[in-house]
């Protein structure tokens, strides 16, 4: 299967690569990044789940030229074991932080403490940021708690919210509208404007969930 | 100088927005009519991209603390600087002590629904993240990461000064572009395009569009027909800009705007061209328009279009100002 | 007249630039005027009593803003010192067309929409006690 190439208007272009999404695709996906950075049309080079966006210095001529390069530059791609730090981050399940727990618990048939040693149990790497400053995108969630999304979307969830949508879990850096159930909430700042880098978390970098408490 | 007046939650600090930052999950921002804030700057000798007020609740009103040279641009709002009308897109002295009021966007021959108040040097605010954009997700940029208050005292960074008024023609009225009688909005296909039914393409190109009152700086939700996908369509999450039209489960089209989210997984169906993204940031709610299918060469004429009508309003309003200056 | 030639050479790049072939620039006791192939600055006669405003440079005569669909000042109205009553539309810029007194304003001399000269006549002001 070869990848997917589209267009974002005249501001960007989408590549989408094939497979099931994991890992190794990533890192393939970093590497294809850090290549595509250097290339004098390209502003942003921004990965997202086994894709990534190119976000244009200028839109080329030359759309064609752009393309050909790019399916080299994946072909030619070896996954990039980025090797960044492992952070754990202290949550407390339940209660008022996670007013969602019972639907997840709900759905998955499964107790608060399994659902808890589920969640805490992976070593998610971050894929990529994206959704709004600071937030990251995680791989590694066990299928066994994956959620559907909310029928309807949550106006705002606070800062640090724990949560999971779909086969994904994520941990919110600022107050927003959220379609994802909520489980917990932590007090990890994960965004500063005021330094650099401003995120807390990078690609690379390895996120691990600790139970400091369980309200039941 | 100036102070806010109007307790108006929604005016905010813009400028051409943020670039380089999406790596961090910091979406764009910016004015929702680039063309207006970089042509009110133009008529002041600052930058294209200096920072401007957007405001898009009305009435807004100022009060001038400190002489200072400003413009006003976007949409017809029937200024006055205390009792002396303004001409739309227009330049001036805004004196200390006077007040600027500026109404409900009147009935012209383009209807808009954004002003923007433009002064010399720019709006005084620090840059952030290489912009000086509002970020209201982030709460960073712009004046205090937030909407403008009552009583929020601003800064221009070339105060003082001396300028006889003059002003520029609205680019809708120099590039108009319709399409069967409503404003045309030209667009690329996106991503998933080929996975709608052919009635879904007909309806996409051939019906008008609805800017519902679900609509504002984040994004604008359209009525019109239902779009459908031939199958149902799952995604991973992907960066998105400024413009992509998304198709929701219900079928009803958002179109992501300047505060849009840089990542999303709804199903794209096409993308306005950059060019074009000022004619939509400016269609009032409740306004209707076309998606007009353009190709890529299409797409950079326009662009190319829109940056020599700036580069000529630029050098005109250089002119004049040299001229003015010598006398 | 104080413009420096620092200046003017300036102002002769940028009306190359914007490919138009005349520029007239005036005001309190200075007047410029160039062409695209030569740039000469002659001073400015000391404005006049008369009550026909003319036009101060190349461009588009306009009675109404371009965005509107009634006039500035209409024929018959009462215009103050300083009030816009028409513009000179050059290209994308807007100039403005002021009063040069309180007065009233008597008739349209020169074809809305049409191109004009300098010193072109474009409105007749009669004095408001008349």
């Amino acid at each position: 299967m070869s990848p997917g190439v589209s267009l974002l208007g005249t501001t960007a272009l989408l590549f989408d690569a094939p497979g099931a999404t994991d890992l190794p695709t990533q890192q393939r996906i970093w590497s294809l990044a850090r290549e595509a950075e250097t290339w004098p049309e390209v502003r942003e080079a921004v990965p997202g789940m086994n894709n990534m966006m190119l976000v244009f210095a200028r839109a080329p001529r030359n759309l064609d030229a752009l393309e050909i390069r790019l399916h080299e530059a994946w072909a030619a791609a070896t996954p990039l074991p980025l090797g960044g730090r492992l952070i754990e981050l202290p949550v407390v399940y339940g209660g008022e932080g996670g007013p969602h727990m019972a639907d997840v618990t709900g759905h998955t048939g499964l107790g608060i403490d399994d659902l808890v040693a589920l969640h805490t149990a992976p070593d998610y790497p971050v894929f990529a940021l994206g959704s709004h400053p600071g937030y990251c995108y995680l791989g590694g969630m066990d299928p066994r708690i994956a959620t559907p999304r909310r029928k309807i979307p949550v106006l705002s969830i606070p800062g640090g919210a724990v949560s999971i949508g779909g086969t994904q879990t994520g941990v919110s850096a600022s107050a927003g509208p959220s379609g994802w159930n909520t489980i917990g909430s932590t007090a990890m700042c994960f965004f500063d404007p005021t330094q650099h880098p401003p995120a807390l978390l990078r690609p690379g970098d390895t996120l691990r969930f600790r139970a400091e408490r369980v309200v039941r | 100088m100036i102070e806010i007046l109007s307790d108006t939650a929604l005016a905010t600090v813009q400028d051409l927005g943020r670039t380089g930052a999406l790596n961090w999950g910091v979406g764009t921002s910016g004015a929702m009519d680039p063309l207006a804030l970089a042509a009110g700057n133009l008529l002041l000798g600052n930058a294209a991209g200096d920072a401007a007020i957007e405001i898009q609740v009305f009435p807004f009103a100022v009060r001038v603390h400190a002489d200072c040279a400003f413009a006003l641009t976007g949409a017809d709002c029937a200024a006055r600087m205390d009792e002396q009308t303004l001409l739309p897109w227009w330049s001036g002295m805004a004196r200390a002590g006077q007040t600027l009021r500026l109404g409900l966007p009147v009935a012209t021959a383009w209807p808009a629904s954004r002003a923007y108040l433009c002064l010399a040097g720019g709006i005084d605010v620090p840059e952030m993240l290489g912009s000086r954009s509002t970020q209201l997700r982030g709460a960073f940029g712009g004046y205090a990461g937030r909407a403008l208050r009552q009583g929020d005292l601003l800064r221009a960074g070339r105060p003082g000064g001396d300028v006889n008024g003059f002003g520029a023609v609205p680019p809708a009225l120099a590039m108009p572009l319709q399409q069967d009688g409503l404003p045309a909005i030209r667009v690329l296909r996106a991503a998933e395009y080929d996975r709608y039914t052919p009635a879904s393409h007909a309806a996409f190109w051939g019906e008008a569009w609805r800017i519902t009152p679900q609509s504002d700086r984040y994004g604008y939700r359209l009525a019109g027909p239902s779009l459908t996908p031939i199958a149902p369509i799952e995604l991973r999450s992907h960066g998105i800009v400024p413009g992509v039209i998304q198709v929701p489960h219900g079928g009803q089209p958002i179109v992501q705007m300047r505060d849009a989210q840089p990542s999303g997984g709804y199903p794209k169906i096409g993308t306005i061209i950059e060019a074009d993204l000022w004619r939509l940031g400016q269609a009032p709610i409740g306004s209707r328009f076309r998606f007009l299918e353009t190709d890529w060469a299409t797409a950079l004429a326009a662009r190319d279009a829109n940056e020599a009508w700036l580069a000529g309003l630029g050098r005109l309003a250089n002119l004049q100002r040299l001229g003015a200056a010598a006398a | 007249m104080t413009l420096p030639p620092v200046d003017i050479a300036r102002i002769s790049e940028w009306l190359a630039a914007s490919g138009l072939t005349a520029l007239e620039l005036r005001g309190p006791g200075c007047h410029l005027r160039l062409r695209q192939d030569r740039g000469t600055v002659t001073p400015m006669e000391a404005p006049s009593a008369r009550q026909v405003v003319t036009s101060p440079g190349i461009g588009r005569f306009l009675t109404t803003h371009p965005l509107h669909s009634t006039p500035l000042a209409p024929e018959g109205s009462v215009v103050a010192l300083g009030q816009i009553i028409a513009l000179l539309q050059i290209d994308a810029l807007l100039m403005p067309v002021t009063a040069p007194a309180g007065s009233v304003l008597a008739a349209v001399l020169a074809e809305p929409g049409e191109i004009v000269g300098y010193g072109t006549p474009l409105l007749e002001l009669h004095p408001i006690a008349e």
